[in-house]
């Protein structure tokens, strides 16, 4: 199967309620999404992204055209249960908690108990509720929802995951884990369909982009095809001194162009991330916690056919877990923030390092452009 | 679901104080009587409506905050989604089925030994309600072909009656003949005869109900008779007699009253032949009629009390289900306060279907025409939830027996009801789950 989703002429008309057409959502849209790569559906608001995902999957019948989902109809139990879905947001059931949650989802698959055990608990650690899994989600703040909604999505181990608009509500740390989440879920052969207005995501993290305006595809294309700047150059150094900046001027100047010469910026969401690992470390000594990580070789041992879900939980070696305090003592914002922030330092010790690096070239690519 | 919980605490308060407070006719027969009445009736209809309530608002919720965006979206058929529903809301009806007729139950055979009584009315109480009495009404004779006669015969003389529609005349006349079967002339007698008459019990007691009618009313109201009960085979053949044949003493009961003459259940033949009798004795100088319908019955203890009130709450448990399927048929196109809307009607015409087809029955003209294949046909698809009313047995403890208790099952559930579902899936198959209209 070359492409996990392919449209034929997808069309979405929506009428009033006496079958007069009244927007025309997407139009003769032929999208295709190659299996085993990233692809971001960009537009801005009532472009038609959500309307298209909705039609992938069913919950919109197509005015005109055809949706191939995994080489079949969405719609089918057979290939649903390979599709990961996360909608624009996370609709749950309130009085649930958590964990009850992502037990509903996955009886839903008809996962086998000890399966779904396993991986409930995996991906309550993964999303980084699992000191609140008790709580009702109903009283979640929107990004805490969030994440209960990713794990949702991946409770199937899907081969295509998509996602509208992954990243809203969440803050920068989320926002980062999440994408940090997509690339490690690439890695491992997963398509992903994302669609978001957010540009930076993209950007980040999608091999391909689709632009969409009206319904229609306005540009297409490889990420660093679509926004590599051809007739530039930039190159990066340690620090130097400026008689050596002189001298590579001079070279420059021989080749019959100009440079600028200026210390990268760093992103600020590298800088906030930097700043709040910071804080943590400092705090270390007094939070008490208990290592997350023996939960992950317990998976990884037990139970070898867990797959991705094992390696993501194993690969993360988080050195802390949060507090075991009782929960109704804490403010809950207090609570939700040390969760993120037992999450995140596991992350940027072991997986931000590479990341940075491409980032700061991404970031100096922007520099320059800028300048 | 908090209104649910209300629902139960207004349920668990009211059934205990209505046990307690209320008093019927005075008699302990009449205090049970209107406990079980008041109690059974107020927990259908509270449950009806949670039902009509948790059925709809369960899917429209869904729809309406979207968490069936990520529901069906999962590997599970569309008509798995509707018939989890279903059980859900049935699950939740059982449970609370069980525990209001448990409550019911417990009161009504705690309240004789909670009120003093004399024997006589306890003695009552034990016969005419913690029993299930079959019944048995005299078969019907079939009178169409002399109403049939008569008709012709006024339409040829031109007498008959203005203003009246065929089927008008036809159901009077109808009326008359079949009276007149059932009446009886002075110094006569008459003899009705039953078969499959089954008492549990050879030495239980039988019982002969009857309401009597008269041409010429009695100066003092009273009607003077005989009554047999037996094999008549025995007298009208000359065998030699196997079982007894009981007869009153010329005895005088009050017009227009129901009464009940207690014999011994050996009367009936090994084969359950039983044959009453009535003698109009000559003092009387009137004509006796037995009106239609409930004018003459033999009675007898075909079950406990126990298992008539089982029946009754499983009969309930028909109608939830059928609203249950209804309702969510309601929410499969309608949004939640229009689906509760087109539920409680279709409730309530249900509940009053007898009244309603009885009374658009007499409708003239051409509106008689359109009515009889529009409206009346869909009245007819509801279920009659009058017809099979459990209160309507218990209350004079009549026999609620499991044929029609299965009827009942059949009708409302296995057709009706599932002709809900196959509707309100193929409603929902098609349905477009994020359809917005704009």
């Amino acid at each position: 199967m070359r492409y996990a989703v392919e449209t034929f002429s997808l069309t979405k008309i929506f009428s009033d309620w006496w079958g007069r057409h009244k927007v025309c959502a997407v139009d003769n849209l032929n999208l295709k999404v190659k299996a085993n790569e990233v692809l971001g559906l960009l537009g801005p608001n009532g472009s038609g992204k959500t309307t298209t995902l909705k039609m992938l999957l069913g919950l919109l019948h197509p005015t005109k055209g055809r949706a191939v989902v995994l080489g079949g109809d969405a719609s089918s139990p057979k290939i649903n249960a390979r599709i990961g879905f996360l909608p624009e947001e996370s609709y749950l059931y309130r009085y649930l908690n958590a964990r009850e949650t992502l037990d509903f989802y996955g009886r839903l698959f008809a996962l086998p108990a000890k399966v779904r055990k396993m991986r409930i608990e995996a991906l309550l650690d993964m999303v980084g509720l699992k000191a609140v899994a008790n709580r009702p989600v109903g009283t979640f703040s929107k990004g805490m929802a969030r994440r209960i909604g990713l794990a949702q999505a991946l409770i199937n181990d899907p081969d295509l995951l998509i996602l509208d608009e992954p990243t809203t509500g969440l803050d920068p740390i989320g926002t980062r884990q999440i994408k940090d989440l997509i690339l490690k879920l690439a890695e491992r052969g997963k398509t992903i369909l994302l669609c978001s207005h957010l540009l930076a995501d993209v950007e980040d993290i999608c091999n391909r982009i689709s632009i969409l305006y009206g319904g229609r595809i306005q540009a297409e294309g490889q990420v660093k095809e679509l926004l590599q700047q051809t007739n530039k150059r930039q190159i990066t150094t340690g620090i130097i001194s400026d008689a050596a900046v002189e001298k590579i001027k001079q070279i420059v100047q021989q080749e019959d162009t100009e440079c600028v010469i200026s210390s990268p910026m760093d992103r600020l969401e590298t800088f906030f991330i930097k700043t709040v690992t910071a804080a943590e470390e400092q705090a270390q000594p007094t939070s008490g916690a208990v290592s997350t990580t023996r939960l992950g070789d317990f998976l990884v041992s037990q139970t070898p056919v867990e797959g991705i879900l094992d390696k993501l939980v194993s690969a993360r070696v988080s050195p802390r877990a949060v507090p075991e305090t009782p929960l109704t003592e804490q403010p809950e914002q207090e609570q939700v923030k040390k969760s993120i922030l037992d999450q995140l330092t596991g992350r940027s010790i072991t997986q931000s390092k590479n990341k940075q690096q491409t980032e700061q070239d991404k970031s100096q690519a922007g520099d320059s452009s800028d300048a | 679901m908090k209104i649910a919980a209300a629902f139960v605490i207004l349920l668990l308060i009211l059934l205990p104080v209505m046990g307690f407070s209320v008093t019927g006719d005075g008699t302990l027969k009449g205090r049970l009587q209107t406990f079980v009445s008041y109690g059974l009736s107020l927990t259908s209809i509270l449950l009806c409506l949670l039902t009509i309530l948790v059925s709809v608002y369960s899917l429209t919720s869904d729809i309406e905050q979207k968490q069936i965006y990520t529901v069906i979206t999962k590997p599970i058929r569309r008509w798995q989604l509707l018939f989890g529903k279903l059980l859900g809301v049935v699950v939740l009806d059982v449970a609370l089925l069980t525990l209001f007729s448990l409550v019911i139950y417990g009161i009504t055979l705690y309240i004789p030994k909670y009120f003093s009584a004399d024997e006589s009315e306890r003695d009552q109480a034990e016969n005419e309600f913690y029993t299930a009495r079959a019944s048995l009404s005299p078969a019907e004779i079939d009178v169409t072909k002399e109403v049939k006669e008569t008709y012709d015969k006024l339409a040829q003389s031109g007498q008959l009656p203005e203003g009246m529609s065929r089927t008008q005349i036809f159901a009077e006349l109808t009326n008359v003949k079949k009276l007149e079967k059932r009446a009886i002339g002075v110094g006569r007698e008459m003899v009705w005869e039953f078969n499959n008459v089954k008492p549990r019990d050879p030495n239980a007691s039988l019982f002969i109900r009857f309401k009597y009618d008269v041409a010429v009313s009695p100066p003092d109201s009273q009607v003077y008779s005989q009554w047999f009960a037996g094999d008549y085979r025995q007298i009208k053949y000359g065998t030699k007699p196997k079982t007894p044949i009981y007869r009153t003493a010329v005895r005088k009961d009050p017009v227009r009253t129901f009464r009940e003459i207690e014999f011994l259940a050996d009367a009936v033949a090994d084969d359950g032949y039983l044959a009453i009798a009535f003698f109009n004795v000559p003092s009387n100088d009137t004509v006796v009629i037995f009106p239609l319908e409930d004018g003459l019955e033999v009675l007898y203890k075909a079950d406990t009390f126990t298992g008539n009130f089982l029946r009754a709450v499983l009969l309930i448990l028909f109608r939830l289900i059928f609203l249950a399927c209804l309702g969510i048929l309601a929410a499969t196109f309608l949004s939640f306060p229009v689906a509760i809307l087109f539920c409680l009607v279709i409730f309530f015409t249900a509940t009053f279907s007898g009244f309603v087809l009885e009374s658009l029955d007499f409708l003239g003209g051409n509106v008689a025409g359109v009515y009889y294949y529009t409206i009346r046909p869909m009245i007819q698809l509801l279920p009659q939830f009058d017809k099979f009313n459990p209160t309507k047995y218990l209350i004079p403890g009549r026999l609620l027996s499991w044929s029609l208790l299965v009827k009942g099952a059949a009708v409302m559930v296995a057709v009706k009801a599932l002709l809900l579902m196959l509707l309100s899936l193929l409603i929902f198959s098609f349905k477009e789950i994020a359809k917005i209209t704009v």
